[in-house]
This record gives C-alpha cells, structure tokens and sequence, in this order.
C-alpha cells in the first residue's frame, strides 16, 4: 500500500492558532509547531501534505510553515462543522489514496530513531491496511479522546485488530467495549492523534454525511472496521497534546529535554526549584 | 452411588444432586451422623467450586441443628466454649468452627456444641454467599472503574453540556426521571434472591410488570410513582433532599457522602456513589469534594439531586425503594453521559447498566432488593430470568448463573392489548397496612433451597410451572385463569415453602372478599416476599368498581380488629394502577418549567422565607419567582399555599394532647412519679446504669452440681408415684396456671407495640392460633382429661389489657375460671444516656454485621448517641404514641398485681382448695400441667420450683448458677462476667411451680388476707413494697418503633427498669428447686426467625399434641 499524502486538521475553533506557536525543537533551532509537525511527516517519506484551516487562516499558516510552504495544499472549512467534517472536506486532495492523518495541536517525540509518523506508516505500508496509533491511557483521560477496543495480533510489534472505535467514552462504557487483553486494568488504547487510513474512510464519511444524523469521526472508524481489516499500533514515542492547559509547556519540556539542550533546560528547572523553595 | 452424604452435592445425576438431605438422614443413627459431618466439614474445606462448598454448610448447619439433636444417644446438655462465641461474634466463622470442632474432639460430642456449630455453619454459609454476591456486583463489568478511583483528578465524567448551561433567568436546567413501580405476577417461589438465580439460573423466572399508581380516592390519575430530579448549583456542594421523607441535607464533605444512616437520605447517597459521581473507591481518601465536583462541573458548582415518592408507603412490595435507587441512578449517569439518551426512554443496554449500578447500590447500602426488583425501569410486562454463565463472565467457574438476570419484554403479540386491558380492569391493587421484615423469609428460602428438602423442592417445580401457565393465560386474555393460578401458587407452593408467607390477617381479607363476591372473585395474588402489605385481588371487571370501595371497608374493619394483634405500619390503601409501557423516562426541564416537585417547596421555603432575600443566590430568587408564578396558573399547585402555611406554622394542638392523654395513662396505671425521679437522679448521677446491673465482680459464679437439681428431661426419668400425686392434684382443682401476657412482644416485632399474647403466631390445628389460644388449649385438654375445669390467668399490662379483654370476650370459650389480672405498675421510659448506648454497643459483646451492613449500623448508632445527647440524657421520653412512652417494669410485678388487684381473691373464692400455681412466660409453648412435673413439685416441699433446660447457643440471658456456694438463677445483665454464662449447663425458663402457701408467706401474708371481708389491702401493698425492696432493679435497654410519614417506622433504644421474677431464687428464706425439664417444654419463641425451626424440629408437632382446640 502506498501512502503518499497527509492530512493535518487545523481549523478547529479552539485549534486555530496552536500550530502558530513557537517552539524550541530538539535541535535547539525555533520553529512553529507546524513546521515541526511538517518535518514530522517529511521524514516518514510523505511529501504531499493537505492542510485543513479556517477561512483567512491561509496566510499565518503559510508563514508558519516556513521552507515547508510549498509542498502544502491549503483546504478551507467554511463553517465549524466538526473534525468529521474537516477530514470530509479534504475528500477531494486525498482522492481515492491512504493517507497519513494527524491533528494539528499534538506534537509526537519518538524514543528511537525513526519518527512516529514514520514508525506508523511502515506498518501501515506492511499490513496493507488502515491503523492508528494508540497510546495505552489511563481512565482518568477518557473525557479527552478517542478510544478503541480490540484483540492483540502481534504482542511484540503491539498491535492490536480494532473491533470498538468510542469517542471519549465514559469508563463505564469504556469497561463495557474497549477492555483489551494485556493491558494493565483502568488502562485503555487512546488515540495518538495519528492514523492511516484508506480511502474506504471517505466513502463511510460520504454516506454519513448523506444522512439526517449528525457525524462523528468515530463513526466512520467504527464502519471502517467493520468491513475491513482496521489494526491499531503502538508506537514507541508518545504524544503531546498542546490544546490543553499547561500543554504547550509540557510539549516544550519534552522537546528540550530529549534535545541538545537538555542539560541547561534542567540547570534552569533547578534553579527554578531551588528559588520557589526558599 | 457412593455411600453418604456428598454426592448429593457432587453428583452430576439431577435425581441424586435434587434428592432430600433429611430423607437421606433419616436411617442413619448418631455416630453415623457424625461421621457424615466430619466428612462434608472436610469436603467443605478441600472444595474450590463455591457452590459446592456452600451446600455442604448448609448440610452441615442442618445436621448439628436438627438432625443430631433428635438422636438419643446425642448427650444432652454440655458446654460452649466463650472464645467460640466470641469469634463467631465477630464473624470470624472459621476459628468459631475449629474451636467448636476441638471442644467435641476432646470432650465429646452434645447437644449444646451441635448448636453452636449448627449457628457457625449457617453464619459462614450465608457469608460466603454474600461475599460472592458482593464479588459479583463489583466485577460487572461498567462497575468496576469506580473502585480503582481514589483522586478527584482522576474523576473521568463530565456532567452533559445541555446541564451546564444556565437559562436567561441564571437557573439551570432540571433533569427528571421519572420510574413506574414493579409488581411481580409470580417470582416462582422467591426464585429471584441473587443466591438461587446463581445457583439455579434455569429455575430462576419471574414475571413482572411495570406499573403507574395513584390512590383510590385521591389522586385523579395514575403516574409513574417514583421520580429522581437533577440540576446544577452555584454552590461546591451536593445538596441532598427527599421530598417523601422530608429530609434535606448540603454535604460539603466527602466523608457525610458515604455516612449512610446519619439522615434519611441513605437511598441518594447510595445513589451518588453507585452511579460514579463519588465512586465508591474514593472512600477515605480525605479528599475535597469540591474538587470532585469541580472536576465533573467546573469550579464552584455543585449538584441537586431530589427524590419524590408519590405518597407509596413503604412496605407495599412493589419495589419503592429500589426502583426509587434506579431512578436516581438512572437521572446521575444520564446527566455524566454514561447512559446515551439524556431524555426519553432508555435503551437495552443502558437499562442493563442502571440494573448493575442498582445492585451495586443496594449493596452500598446495606439493604438488599431482589434481582427482578428494578423491573420497573422495563417497560410493560416482562420475564426476566436468570442466565447460565460463560467463559469470559466474571461469575464463570464460580457459580452456575450470572449476577445480571435477562430481561424479555412481552410483544403485544405475545400479550395482547385486550389481555393488558382486562388485567387492568379486573385487578384491584392494595397496600394492606402491615410492614413486616422480609429478610428472614428470603433467609429460610434460601437454606430450604440449598438442602433440596422433598416437599420444598417440589413445591419450587410446581411454582415454576404455574409461571408457564400464567404466561399462556395472559396470552389468550383468559384473566380469570390467571387469578386461579396466582390463588394456587400462594396457596400451594408459596406456603409449602414458607408458611409464614401468609398472614391471619390476608386469609381473613381473602375468606371474606370471596363469601362476598362468589364467583366474581378470580382470585388472589401475593406481592413480592410475604402477604399482608402490597397485595392483589381480582375481579370480574363489572364488580371492580364496587370491589375497590369494598376492599378498603374490609380491611380497614379486619384491620382494626387485629391491630392489637398484628404489626400494622399504617391504614389500609386501595390503589389505582396501570401498566406502564414506557419504563423509566426522562425529560428536560428548561425555562419557566424548570421547577422541582412541589413537595420539595414546602420542604424548602419555610427556610428561606427567614433569610433576607438579598443574601439569597441569583438562582435562588429566580426559583422562587417562578415557583410564584407557576402557583398563580398551574392547576396541580393550587393548594400550596395552604400548605407553605402549614409548614410555617406548624399545628401544636396534637401534641398538647398526647401529653395530656399521657399524663391521663400515667394516672391509671399506678405510676410512681416519687421513684421515677430517684430512679432518674441515679441515672444521672451514675449510681445505676447497665454496668451496675452486674453482680459484684468478685461473686463467684460456677455451675451447679447433679445434688443440685432434678432432672426429668428423659421419659425414662419420670417416676409413676410422681405421676399419681400430680394426676390427683389435677382431678382435686388444687393447681391453677398463670401466663405472663404484660408483654408487648418488642423482639418478635422489633418494638412494634403489639399484645404478643394475641398474635396469630402461626398455624395449629389448621388455623392461625394467638399465644393466648395456644395456653387456653393446653389447659383446655387437662380440664377434659382430668374433668375438673382448669383455672387459668393472665397477667396483663397497660398495653395488653383493653384488647385481651376484648379478645377473651369475643373470641374464647374456655370453661374453667378464666381471670386477668391487670398491671398496677408502670413505668415511663426515658432516653438512655450515652454511657449506657456505649456500654450496651461498645463493651458488650455483640454480633457484628457484614462489612457494609456493620458500616451503616456503626453510623445509626453515632446519630443515636447524637439524638440521646441532644435530647436529654435520662429526660422523659415522650416523643411518641403515648402507649409506646410507658413500660412494664417486669414479670416480678406481675405475680405481686396478683395479690394486689383481687385475682387471687377471687381465685381462691372459685378454688378454696389451690394450693400451686404454674407461672410461665408468654412464649414458653411447651409448658403445660405436666401432671409428672407438678408431683414431684409436690413431693419436693418446695415453695418454688424453677424448670431450667439443657443451654444452646441460643439460649442468652442467664441460667442456673452456684453464686457464692448456693444455687440460684442469675438474670444474664446481672452476670458480672460475660463468659461466666457458657460455663452454666441450665438455662432459665421461668416456668415456676408456686406453693401458694409459702409463697404468701414469703410476702409475711396468708391466706387469710385474701378471704372477703379481710380489708387487707394496704397491708398487701406494704409487703409488697417490703419484699420489692429486696429485688434487684435492673436498667434495660429496649428498642421502641417510632412510626411516621407513609409506614416509615424509626427504631430509638429507650431506658426502662424492671425487677425479675428469678431473682425470688436468690431469698435464702425461700425454698427454691430446680427442675430440669425436656427442651421442647420449656424453649421459648421470642423471635419469628425461629418460627421454621421450631415447626422443623417437631416443636410444632409436639405443642399441638397438647392441644384441644375446641
């Protein structure tokens, strides 16, 4: 399976301007977080990349995208419809193709030398079929994201084949669907914010839309698994999502110190300490 | 097969895993037995399935309960060892086992150890159920999350949006569930209890059906009873009210959320914390709850969370409570997202969760609802049966069935429109008045199940093939058919199983429903675990109308009749009902219809009409304006201002009038304010209490030796020449019997303030028979066996006199002289002091309950510690009906009244030549002119001679005992020591053979002061209080029910004195004897959770066998 483009959601109404942010990365060079995203995505081997914003948003995120600016086709969301929406309207870019699909207010570190987006893609292009990263979370995090549910096919690579797709469930719906074998209880698999999906996904999202009801994402995942081999992956890296309070810091912290400048972010978070505890 | 008792349990055969354990016991003789039961204790122990290890308890309990103890070669007597009793106090049921076991190994087996091993047995039977259940409940998979949650940061739910989001006004939207009620058409005998749906899920059936009701009479429609109200707050805090008990409560602290019986908001805290809000993993955390709140709300929020109950009064046995616990449950996850619909029906599965959150609830809050008992948040008519259980089920590998029964709604095809209809127009609905105790009787079906006993078992197959039949009635609309079916059932199965299922009084409901509508009387149905509460009776549809007005006649006037007799809660309701098709539902409340019931406002503004009603919130001034409005153009609030005036000023006149009438009582009934007030200062003062009922601790107590009684409690024992000289007593009219009836039986209905001697206790000689009954025909069948008329009295008190009277006059024909002899001593109770509750709760050994039941019990008592307090240490207690503020002050007294009142007088004017009298208590069945016993009480010389039996665990309260080097009987609050009582092998049963003679002499009277025209009436008075003086006062502890509301009954412990008649023993001038009696003579039955027993171990037989009734 090839997998040639990517798709970044951004035009969410609480999202706009995360990926405007400047950031620190690990070379200790400043860029927006998009260009990090951007380079993310550049080093699994994907270079044409769609970007899903507001209207008007086209210019501060051209900007922002810096060298990168030029590979990226900017697809406007007239109105805040939701993240099922936006995935919908990006139908046309991503044709009849996989694509890799991230959001726009995460940043994800690996722990080995491949990317997260790289690590996905492979298995992705291995298992010739759609798969998400998953990240094993506590139940205290559901209200915050997606969750799956499923059976482990290949402990060592952990990956999981998706039966349940909920979007943040309740734990006692979570307990009822998603309880998976080999995960350490009140933990679930949550979404990365990173998939690849195949175009099977626009057709579920097409008939969705062509309904009265409205449209969650989670409910073309769950169509998609239904019918068709639909794996979930974890990753060895981990995710950082900047949208919440206190989370573009925490993205930083965890930038600087996995980077080059590790030692001095620690010598200042030292200092930091020792001065608050006097 | 192989030989014994074990394959019963292990076999896969149906016939010999269903055969009878007492059928099996039967050839086996004693050592037999105990080889048997050494057998099972060792299967018990190596047993892994837990079902298996259950049965073989119960196998256990039967053997050293019944089986054993009925063997002859079993010695009798023998003694229990104190720490046995000690362990098995704290329900540490396994060392009990192996100290009880040790004690036999080494001193042989007896009578008294099978007792306490047949109590140990059945305690950790049913413990290890409960565990189970308790396992079960928690591992259901939506239920588990909840106890791994110890943070308020880990709080995963949100409340919905929708509810967050205030109207123009600034009040927030109102969330309310609304939930019909269940009744059950048949539960296939008491199949659902959690216990049989896991052990026999294919046996486990029950029909049932949703319903909406109203009472006849006053409510213009039917609704769904039950409703369960939700909305937001501008306060950190979880504001608690239940409009049908008028409680309210703004909890602010996490630990007042798992504080269960501190108020009458227990049902809402349990709903709190089963439905996540406040998990259940969170207790003792010593976090905020604000925090908890902010984290599912937002800063500064709170949560009101309101129950209505439209009037229902408790014990209706359609599932109030726990369909009132699914209510609240219900509106608490809709409103957290765990359930997906927020407003109208639910879904299949989000019914399945509100069921598991029940149970859990339920079990939170120490009660206990049956499986099928939230069958109301299910629309219609349903049969919900039990499921085996499968790999991948928590439950497999453990017990055969799910915790979760399935659910089948009836389609109308199954169940036609006409058949629901006819259902409706044929069946008049009740509410009988009583409210009794259910637990016993699920606690007997449980232990007859397990032990497959042969007439039970088939009984229970029958039951369940009268739910197939009822099934295919309602199918063709033949509603008659289905009348017939429920009239078999309760009359057959339902009380093959337990007999006490019925009640005198339902039977003379039914006898005189049916002589009154023949033919047009389809039938009668039982709801729920016993009869006398929520009842059915069906009707030709054209005679429901009448029947309805009818019925309420008639129960009112039975009800009346017996209320002396019977615990009745409240007045007899005739309800209207209808069957809900919807289930429980929900609906949003916004804008000017955001209002809460109305009952919450009467609760509510008194309150806040004090406040300045600038320093009410936003919210609140909103509320109010539209609760003003609404009162101005909504119909259904066209009387509140009437009652918003009622609860700003409440009415007084009552209550001036029950102190008056109380006062009035004291007056007649010789109440001595002089020795009241001393009786109070020592209180106070310490001088006398409950530790100060004990003997000195140095007292030496020790069991008496064989010189020191007489024993003939083996036939074999009974001498002729004995026999001869009571035969010829009994022929000459020189012996008369004397039953203590002051008694208002407090244990058998926990305080409930009936004339025990007139309770239909069960049924003898095919009819239910009162206490008095039972004596009067005992004495009725020596009268006739020895042809000279029996005399016999019974001493009564202010409480039992005007209906004995009545009852004597009505209903009894006895003709030998037949006295009362009223009380003339009363005493008012007081509110115990706080000593006394901890020294009666914290320093006494006492039975500790299951983890959670001991939970909510340990915070009843602090709440009543707190009542004490509050209310007045020792100060009068008359905050009740002014009949429950007076006690008797002991069975001491009621011989004296004998001499005092003229009884014994006029005794003697009937009977010149009456030389004995034979005293016994109320409940002392057995004892009878036992023409053996009163020859050798005869020959003995004696002045008294006290019967004692061989002790079992059971028999608490004193015994026989050598104190100080002489035999005496010793009251168990006298015993300095607790463990002194297990080493005593006799216990006392009051039963006393009196020499008249010597008696009065005791006294420095005679015969001579009872002749007519003796004028010795102050002279009787002076030697009573004489000899009174020399009787010990003891200071009791006595439960006393409170009745309020719609049957909601409280239980408050009271202060009272009493002096005892055993303590005559301790007069070195008196002659006393001690007589050692068979069991089956001289056991008492204080308790109805003795009743099977006693009709299992042929207790019942024998007290017949004495009997002519007519």
């Amino acid at each position: 399976m090839e997998i040639t483009k990517a798709l970044i959601t951004a035009a969410g109404k609480h999202q706009r301007t995360l990926p405007l942010q400047t950031l620190v990365d690990r070379d200790g060079a400043s860029k927006t977080a998009l260009a990090i995203i951007l380079e993310e995505i550049l080093r699994a081997g994907i270079e044409r990349i769609g970007i899903v914003i507001s209207p008007g948003d086209e210019a501060a995120y051209r900007a922002a995208a810096g060298p990168h600016a030029a590979r990226l086709t900017f697809i406007e969301q007239s109105a805040a419809l939701g993240y099922a929406h936006a995935i919908h309207c990006a139908a046309e870019f991503c044709e009849n193709d996989a694509f890799l699909l991230l959001v726009g207010d995460h940043l994800y570190l690996s722990t080995t030398e491949l990317g997260c987006a790289r690590q996905l893609v492979e298995i992705a292009r291995a298992e010739a079929c759609s798969v998400s990263a998953v990240q094993s979370t506590h139940e205290s995090k559901l209200p915050y994201y997606g969750a799956v549910g499923g059976q482990l096919v290949h402990a060592a690579r952990r990956l999981y084949q998706v039966e349940a797709v909920l979007e943040k469930p309740t734990p006692t719906e979570a307990e009822q669907k998603l309880v998976v074998p080999g995960l350490r209880a009140g933990y679930y698999l949550c979404f990365f914010g990173m998939h690849v999906l195949t175009p099977a996904v626009h057709r579920h999202l097409a008939d969705l839309f062509a309904g009265p009801e409205p449209v969650h994402f989670r409910s073309a995942l769950a169509a998609l698994a239904s019918q068709e081999r639909y794996l979930a992956a974890e990753l060895a890296g981990r995710r950082y999502d900047f949208g919440v309070k206190y989370g573009l810091l925490n993205a930083q912290l965890a930038l600087a110190l996995s980077g080059t400048d590790r030692d001095e972010v620690l010598r200042h978070m030292v200092e930091l300490l020792a001065t608050n505890s006097r | 097969m192989d030989p014994g008792l074990i394959p019963l349990i292990t076999s896969q055969d149906p016939a010999v895993r269903n055969a009878s354990l007492d059928a099996s016991c039967l050839p086996l003789a004693c050592a037999q037995l105990l080889q048997e039961a050494a057998a099972l204790d060792h299967f018990r122990r190596h047993q892994d399935n837990l079902y298996d290890r259950v049965r073989a308890l119960f196998f256990l309990a039967a053997l050293h309960r019944f089986h054993l103890p009925s063997r002859p070669e079993l010695p009798p007597g023998g003694h229990i060892p104190f720490r046995g009793y000690e362990q098995l106090l704290h329900r540490r049921f396994e060392e009990a086992i192996d100290t009880f076991l040790a004690t036999q190994a080494t001193s042989g087996p007896s009578d008294a150890l099978s007792s306490a091993l047949a109590a140990a047995y059945h305690r950790l039977a049913f413990q290890t159920l409960a565990d189970q259940v308790r396992r079960s409940v928690r591992t259901v998979r939506g239920n588990q999350w909840m106890f791994r949650m110890g943070h308020p940061k880990d709080q995963p739910l949100r409340l919905r949006p929708e509810l967050l989001t205030p109207g123009p006004d600034g009040s927030f939207p109102i969330l309310r569930e609304r939930t019909p009620v269940r009744m059950d058409l048949t539960h296939s005998a008491w199949s659902d209890i959690f216990f049989l749906g896991m052990d026999f899920p294919e046996g486990a059936r029950v029909l049932n059906v949703s319903v909406d009701l109203g009472v006849h009479g006053r409510d213009s429609s039917t609704a769904p009873p039950v409703s369960a109200w939700l909305r937001v707050i501008e306060e950190p805090v979880l504001r608690l009210v239940s409009v049908d008990l008028a409680a309210r409560a703004d909890i602010s602290n996490l630990s007042e959320v798992f504080d269960f019986a501190k108020d009458y908001l227990g049902l809402l805290k349990a709903a709190v914390i089963a439905s996540g809000l406040v998990p259940p993993g969170i207790e003792g955390s010593g976090a905020s709850l604000a925090d908890l709140l902010a984290e599912m709300l937002g800063p500064n929020r709170g949560l009101e969370l309101v129950s209505s109950v439209n009037d229902i009064p408790k014990g209706s046995r359609l599932a109030v409570s726990t369909n009132l616990l699914a209510a609240l449950i219900g509106v608490c996850m809709r409103a957290t997202g765990q359930a997906e619909s927020l407003t109208g029906p639910l879904q299949e599965n989000e019914r399945r969760l509100i069921l598991a959150r029940a149970l859990l609830g339920e079990w939170i809050g120490g009660s206990g609802g049956g499986w099928q008992d939230s069958g109301g948040v299910w629309p219609g008519i349903k049969l919900i049966e039990g499921t085996p259980s499968q790999p991948g089920d928590p439950e497999h590998g453990i017990s055969r069935g799910r915790l979760m029964p399935k659910h089948h709604v009836f389609t109308r095809q199954e169940i036609p429109d006409r058949s629901r209809q006819r259902l409706q127009d044929s069946l008049v609905l009740v509410h009988g008045g009583m409210a009794q105790n259910v637990g016993p009787i699920l606690e007997m079906v449980t232990e007859k199940y397990l032990l497959r006993s042969a007439p039970e078992w088939a009984a229970r197959q029958e039951a369940l093939g009268f739910l197939d039949q009822i099934v295919s009635a309602l199918g063709e609309g033949d509603i008659p058919a289905v009348g017939h079916l429920t009239t078999r059932n309760f009359e057959g199965p339902i009380q093959t199983i337990i007999p006490w299922a019925s009640t005198h009084y339902t039977e003379r409901l039914i006898e005189q429903v049916r002589a009154e509508f023949g033919d047009d009387f389809h039938g009668f149905w039982m709801l729920g675990g016993m009869s006398g509460g929520g009842m059915g009776f069906m009707f030709h549809p054209a005679r429901k109308a009448e029947a309805q007005e009818r019925l309420q006649s008639i129960m009112s006037a039975t009800k009346r009749d017996l209320q002396h007799a019977l615990p009745f809660a409240m007045e007899p309701v005739v309800y209207d009902f209808s069957i809900n098709e919807v289930g429980s539902c929900a609906d949003l409340l916004e804008g000017p219809d955001a209002l809460m019931p109305s009952g919450y406002f009467a609760l509510t503004i008194p309150e806040l009409v004090r406040q300045d009603r600038r320093t009410l919130s936003a919210q609140r001034r909103a509320e109010l304006d539209k609760f003003g409005a609404a009162c101005r153009t909504r119909p259904e609030l066209r009387g509140m201002v009437q009652t918003l005036f009622d609860a700003l000023l409440p009415r007084s006149k009552s209550q001036a009038a029950a102190h008056e009438n109380l006062a009035a009582l004291l007056a007649e009934n010789g109440f001595d304010a002089t020795q009241h007030e001393l009786i109070r200062a020592d209180l106070r003062d310490g001088r006398i209490g409950l530790a100060q009922n004990r003997l000195p601790p140095n007292a030496s107590i020790a069991d008496v030796s064989p010189q020191d009684i007489v024993d003939l409690s083996r036939p074999s024992s009974a001498h002729p020449s004995l026999r001869a000289r009571g035969e010829a007593a009994l022929r000459n009219g020189t012996i008369a019997v004397v039953t203590l009836a002051a008694g208002a039986g407090s244990r058998w209905t926990q305080g409930a303030g009936v004339v025990k001697a007139l309770h239909p206790f069960a049924k003898l000689g095919g009819r239910h028979r009162t206490f008095l009954e039972t004596h009067l025909a005992k004495s009725r069948r020596r009268s006739q066996q020895f042809l000279a008329p029996l005399p016999h009295v019974f001493t009564t008190s202010f409480l039992t006199h005007a209906p004995t009277q009545d009852f004597l006059a009505q209903r009894v024909h006895y003709q030998g002289p037949l006295l009362l002899s009223p009380g003339k001593s009363v005493g008012l109770r007081m509110v115990p002091t706080e000593r006394d509750l901890r020294f009666a709760w914290e320093e006494m050994p006492q039975q500790r309950l299951d983890e959670q039941q001991q939970k909510v019990r340990d915070s009843l008592r602090s709440a009543l510690i707190g009542w004490a307090t509050s209310t007045g240490e020792a100060s009068d207690y008359t905050d009740n009906l002014p009949l429950q503020c007076l006690h008797p002050v002991g069975h001491w007294y009621e011989v004296a009244n004998l001499l005092r009142n003229g009884t014994l007088a006029e005794l003697l004017r009937q009977r010149p030549q009456l030389q004995t009298l034979l005293l016994h208590n109320i409940d002392t069945l057995g004892a009878d002119v036992d023409p053996t016993l009163l020859g050798q009480h005869l020959s003995s010389g004696a002045a008294l001679t006290f019967e004692v039996i061989t002790r079992r665990l059971e028999d608490r309260g004193g015994g026989l005992a050598r104190v100080n080097g002489r035999p005496r009987l010793v009251e168990g609050l006298a015993m300095p020591r607790e463990e002194d009582e297990f080493a005593l092998t006799y216990y006392n049963t009051l039963t006393t053979w009196i020499d008249l003679d010597q008696l009065l002499a005791a006294f420095a009277l005679s015969r001579a002061d009872f002749l007519p025209g003796a004028d010795a009436s102050e002279k009787i008075t002076a030697a009573i209080r004489s000899l009174a003086s020399r009787m010990p006062t003891y200071l009791t502890l006595k439960d006393v029910k409170k009745r309020w509301g719609h049957g909601q009954e409280d239980i408050f412990p009271v202060t009272q004195f009493e002096k005892l008649w055993g303590d005559m023993s301790a007069l070195p001038e008196i002659n006393s004897r001690f007589l050692v009696v068979p069991r089956a003579r001289g056991q008492q039955l204080k308790d109805q959770a003795q009743l099977d027993g006693w009709l299992r171990d042929g207790s019942a037989a024998h007290v017949a066998s004495l009997c002519t009734w007519s």
